[in-house]
């Protein structure tokens, strides 16, 4: 835990790298993931580096492959990952790769160039026999319309047109011209609009659409394409329907005139196309088999090529020493991995066959180090809760492994459902248990993803969820008597079937034991149940949440300690706790007072009147009174305090805790204020003795030194007047915090108190129904409604009660526990790793 | 109270085009470029830049046309992706944008017509922006009435184009007459939209399209001596929504040298400055060159105003005057011709 508890110890290294081993030691470095180098040359252009010819042939190959993954997609060729581990390759092996790649490139353009060349072919040939069929059509009408003019004639004004067209045509000696075409289907209202007004309505269009969709030889999509015949008169109007017709992209087809000819041709197009399908399909072949055996191989060629790339980058931030012969490179290190580093470029040294060992050293720097923390899966997803509201500060406590538990039993608090807490039990069981596939199957699904990512926080949330259900008894809304009631009724039976309802006093309904877990099951069928559940959780909450906070300015100590700032402990931590104990914790105190002296039972003795329930004072009034420093009066024959001295002492309690306000707020400022005082003092002798001493040479460099150290102090320190603020900023939030932050935790009453009754509304409104129907359709009946109420069990009271119970957990952990101690100003460590690169780029590929 | 309103229909587009402005590149950028030695290196750097992997797919060795299709492909995409999210008046006010392109595609054509180009050869040069369907029937008109009545007559284009309706046949000179006086109707229409959107709209757009009317007006008074444009053919073709309107039109009108036109700038504060600090020298910049300067500075002032269509308007032209230089820049590398990579048009 001591590593998840602070960030690991890290060191910045200086690495001195042979030439020739550079890069077989980045690439060891690259597989162990331990390492964050720095740039050395910000300033330096991305195309002036070193190595930026190697980047950028790596550029050129992941271009290569990024073509062959293109084409094998749209063959849908399964790719295969082998999932083994592909090493870097040696520098040397690149220039094999890029001739493998260059040859498959060339190869696969050349196939598709062919392709592409076939089926432009066979697609002129498909809309050549669509316009001899659908012509066909328009000829026979023509040759019909004789026959029956007088009918069609005045049906349509088009048709109309085409008759007088033709007749005229036929007139004026036949001498009726046509081309014949296809045209994309969108473009006809145009085409026709601008045919009509280009020739001056002296043209007649006809035309069908053909139901296939035809294949885009160049785009490789399907588009739907109509056939089109315009009858017109004279070269003049030919050239211009030709000329509108090539605006358009219309193609044109030669059609015969007469029927028989016509026919021949179809003839002759269908064996042709016959021909070519055998050639496609030969083409198509070929295509398939060189991509299969790209397929076979390129997730790994990717991830040499992505390796290889992110070694050369890394290379790019390193330094050249003079000599040309050594790089130097810059890199934050976790201490404890040292040894491994070392072990790492050694190798690194041998496999490129270098004489030479790397030089590592440590170095000193004042930078502040990246955060990291060694992570498994369970912790990962806690700690990523922590990280979204801001990455810790170097060293800093974490709070990450009291969150393990904190977090789940708050939720679970707010979520106190046995049944409702086994299901997201089960849920998270299954996504644990079938971890490893379900990690193989890399899912796009953003909220599965979100799901998943969380899969042990929701596994003990559901554990927790099951504990606080069998505390508060509730399972689906009802209650389990496993122990047996320690309630009993005294009257008889007739008696309780006479009355509706019946009173159970604490007095003399009780038997001398309590229920061994958790909530009475009685309470169930209690008319008062929400009176007494809403006392119990309140108290409960404030409890819990006074603990948490208190805890939180605890950890804060440990931080002070840590980092030896003993004026915090003094002037910060000391005036917290005393203030947060005095008022907050002795609210605490009280409530457990009140619960453990005061009982029903003790009613019945006469001498022990003061101790009875009706006796018991009420906590609320209580604090407040305190607070306001007003004196409780007696009701009655009871005591208004709880034990003797008590009003002198809680006066006591808000007097000091009222004194820690402004020990808060002016203590540190003042101490600094005089220590700087102190700083400066001392450099004033300093100088004054050095110019008395030295005379007149020194007084140059005394000078210098006096000019420079309050500079220098300026720039580390802050002024005292943003001291100040921020003190009283610090000090306001505080004080007013532990005031807001107490009640904040009420969410937990509110939020389970919530849940409780939503549960048994759906019960009773909705389950209910179902049960109370007679006869054999009861049963019918029963499952449909048993089908709503599991819906709207899992979509309202777990999923979304869950969420909201979630969202309600995070934010008491963000806001009201972090806000004691954690300021999460860290930056976090990001080591130069194959793995996580490869991932990334994997995930962006998806994207 | 203005801001709520505008947002609802308009908060969205606005703010993705101040995002997209943020991703123009800065002076530093622009250092960095005019060091690289070959187009590889600009690649590699405009990486680094929020043009991203746009060229990664693009085989070696690069070509300046590459680089100047995909700078055009992305800016068109951003401009679509606005233009399909608009809605009304934002949409018409987008639509007027790219009309300007209409009018040069037209011009394109015909002019690619005229001297016999093949349509295949003319239609990648035509800018995207500007494409509509009936384009690339265009060369069927042999005379302006035919091109209204055959081509331009469902276009958006059909109302600017009235001024130009004449039996004569298209030749090179009543190309550049259409074009001119299309452009014109254009620019007068586009103003008249602005005002009436009224608001910040139209104090920003007011302004940018004022001078960009003054701009041709003054380009095409200059670039009319010794030819045969008759000077009443040229006063017609004034956009008369600038500020030089109405006494600097007819001053230029008037105009037969340059020295004549450089007289009427002066009465005009902002164009009279533009004039002082050109020349023809080589260390001094052009005139064209100065007005790209100041309509960068008006396009980046439009910027600092809220609630407005400018953005758009402005965003476009300034990502364009980004995609000149970056091309200049390519250029400059490509014909290893490093003494003028500085002549770029900086985008404060």
């Amino acid at each position: 835990m001591g590593s998840l508890f602070r960030s690991e110890e890290m060191a910045l290294c200086q690495l001195f790298l042979q030439s020739e081993a550079a890069y077989a030691c980045v690439s060891e470095l690259g597989e162990l993931g331990l390492a964050q180098f720095r740039d050395l040359n910000p300033d330096v252009n991305a195309f002036q580096r070193k190595f930026v010819n190697e980047v950028r042939r790596c550029d050129e190959m992941e271009r290569k492959l990024r073509y062959l993954e293109k084409e094998i997609k749209k063959d849908e060729i399964p790719t295969m990952d082998s999932g083994e581990l592909v090493e870097a390759p040696q520098p040397r092996e690149m220039i094999d790769l890029e001739a493998t790649f260059e040859k498959l490139e060339n190869e696969l353009r050349e196939v598709n160039q062919n392709a592409e060349a076939l089926k432009r072919n066979f697609l002129e040939l498909t809309e050549l026999k669509h316009i001899l069929k659908k012509t066909q059509v328009f000829f026979d009408e023509r040759e019909n319309r004789d026959v029956d003019d007088s009918l069609t004639a005045s049906l349509i004004e088009e048709s109309v047109y085409g008759t007088n067209m033709m007749d005229l045509a036929a007139k004026t000696g036949g001498q009726l011209g046509f081309v014949a075409g296809v045209i994309l289907r969108e473009r006809i209202p145009a085409f026709e609009r601008m045919l009509w007004r280009a020739c001056r309505g002296n043209v007649f269009l006809r035309q069908a659409e053909i139901d296939n969709p035809l294949e885009d030889p160049t785009s490789g999509d399907s588009v739907y394409k109509s056939v089109f015949i315009i009858f017109f008169q004279g070269d003049q109007l030919k050239t211009r329907v030709k000329k509108i017709c090539e605006g358009f992209r219309a193609t044109l087809y030669p059609c015969p005139e007469t029927p028989n000819d016509r026919r021949e041709m179809a003839i002759g197009v269908m064996t042709r196309i016959e021909d070519l399908n055998t050639v496609l399909s030969q083409t198509q072949d070929h295509r398939h088999r060189v991509l299969v055996a790209a397929a076979k191989n390129i997730k790994m060629w990717f991830t040499k090529v992505r390796k290889i790339k992110a070694i050369y980058h890394t290379l790019n931030l390193f330094n050249l020493d003079v000599t040309q012969k050594c790089l130097i490179a810059e890199c934050w290190v976790p201490v404890l991995d040292l040894e491994a580093i070392h072990l790492a470029l050694r190798r690194g040294t041998e496999r490129s066959g270098s004489s030479v060992p790397p030089i590592l050293n440590r170095m000193e720097t004042k930078e502040i180090p990246p955060t990291y923390f060694r992570l498994n899966k369970f912790t990962k997803g806690f700690q990523n809760l922590i990280d979204a509201y801001g990455v810790a500060a170097y060293r800093e406590a974490n709070p990450t492994p009291f969150t393990i538990i904190t977090f789940p039993f708050l939720f679970a608090v707010m979520f106190g459902d046995l049944g409702h807490g086994m299901l997201m039990f089960l849920f998270s069981l299954w996504m644990v248990m079938n971890e490893k596939p379900l990690i193989a199957k890399k899912s796009t699904n953003e909220i599965w993803n979100i799901f998943f990512g969380g899969r042990y926080i929701i596994l003990l949330m559901g554990v927790f969820s099951m504990y606080t259900g069998l505390i508060y008894n509730d399972v689906f809304s009802k209650s389990l008597n496993i122990f047996g009631s320690e309630w009993f009724v005294k009257d008889s039976n007739q008696a309780i079937f006479r009355r509706k309802t019946t009173m159970l006093d604490p007095k003399n309904g009780l038997t001398d034991y309590t229920y061994p877990l958790g909530m009475d099951p009685v309470w169930q069928v209690a008319e008062n149940k929400i009176n007494f559940l809403n006392a119990y959780k309140m108290k409960v909450s404030i409890i819990i949440g006074v603990i948490h906070m208190m805890f939180g300015v605890m950890v804060g100590l440990w931080n002070h300690q840590f980092f030896r700032r003993r004026i915090n402990v003094i002037c910060e931590f000391i005036p917290q706790i005393i203030f947060m104990t005095f008022l907050f914790f002795y609210l605490c105190i009280l409530i457990f007072h009140k619960w453990v002296n005061y009982s029903a039972k003790a009613d019945l003795k006469p001498e022990l009147i003061n101790e009875g329930a009706h006796c018991a004072p009420s906590v609320l009034i209580t604090f407040i009174n305190m607070v306001l420093f007003k004196s409780s009066e007696k009701v009655g024959e009871c005591e208004p305090y709880m034990y003797g001295g008590q009003e002198g002492f809680q006066k006591f309690l808000v007097v000091i805790g009222l004194l820690c306000v402004p020990w808060m707020l002016c203590a540190k400022p003042y101490l600094i204020f005089k220590q700087r005082q102190l700083q400066h003092n001392k450099f004033d002798n300093v100088n004054g003795g050095s110019v008395m001493e030295e005379g007149g040479s020194a007084q140059l460099g005394a000078g210098d030194t006096a000019a420079a150290a309050p500079s220098g102090g300026h720039d580390e320190e802050e002024s005292f007047q943003d001291i100040c603020i921020h003190q009283g900023i610090h000090t306001i939030e505080y004080v007013l915090g532990c005031v807001s932050n107490t009640a904040s935790y009420l969410r937990l009453w509110a939020l389970s108190l919530a849940h409780a009754q939503l549960s048994e509304v759906l019960w009773s409104m909705v389950m209910r129904i179902g049960l109370a129907q007679s006869g054999w359709y009861g049963g019918i009946v029963l499952w449909a409604i048993f089908g709503a109420w599991a819906t709207l069990t899992l979509g309202i009271l777990v999923l979304m009660e869950g969420l909201s119970a979630f969202l309600h957990t995070l934010r008491l952990h963000w806001v009201e526990f972090q806000n004691k101690f954690y300021s999460g100003t860290g930056y976090s460590f990001l080591p130069f790793c194959f793995e996580s690169m490869l991932e990334a780029a994997q995930n962006a590929e998806v994207d | 109270m203005k801001g709520c309103i505008f947002n609802i229909d308009n908060g969205y587009l606005e703010g993705l085009c101040r995002g997209f402005k943020t991703g123009i590149l800065t002076q530093n950028d622009y250092l960095n470029l005019v060091q690289c030695e070959t187009l590889e290196d600009l690649k590699l750097h405009l990486a680094g830049t929020d043009y991203g992997n746009f060229l990664a797919n693009e085989p070696s060795p690069l070509s300046v046309s590459t680089i100047d299709d995909k700078l055009r492909e992305k800016l068109v995409n951003e401009f679509m992706h606005m233009r399909n999210c608009a809605v009304e008046p934002t949409s018409t006010f987008l639509d007027f944008i790219t009309y300007s392109y209409m009018i040069d595609n037209i011009v394109l054509l015909i002019t690619g017509a005229l001297h016999q180009r093949p349509l295949q050869e003319l239609l990648p040069k035509c800018h995207p922006l500007g494409s509509f369907e009936q384009m690339e029937a265009i060369h069927i008109a042999a005379t302006p009435a035919e091109l209204y009545n055959a081509v331009l007559v469902d276009t958006p284009l059909a109302p600017f184009f009235q001024d130009c309706i004449s039996e004569a046949d298209l030749d090179e000179m009543n190309v550049e007459l259409i074009r001119n006086t299309l452009y014109k109707a254009y620019l007068e229409a586009f103003y008249d939209f602005c005002k009436e959107l009224g608001g910040e709209t139209a104090e920003v757009m007011c302004e940018i399209l004022a001078f960009e009317a003054d701009r041709r007006a003054l380009i095409i008074t200059i670039n009319s001596f010794d030819t045969e444009l008759s000077k009443e053919d040229r006063a017609r073709l004034f956009p008369k929504c600038g500020k030089l309107y109405p006494d600097g039109l007819a001053a230029l009108a008037r105009a037969d040298d340059y020295e004549q036109v450089r007289s009427v700038a002066e009465y005009y504060a902002e164009y009279q400055q533009l004039f002082a600090t050109t020349g023809n020298n080589p260390e001094e910049k052009t005139l064209e060159d100065r007005f790209f300067e100041y309509e960068v500075k008006l396009n980046v002032n439009a910027f600092l105003r809220q609630f407005h269509f400018g953005v758009f308007y402005a965003y476009l032209k300034l990502k364009e005057q980004e995609c000149r230089n970056i091309v200049w820049i390519a250029e400059c590398i490509a014909q290893r011709h490093r003494a003028k990579i500085d002549n770029y048009i900086p985008i404060l």
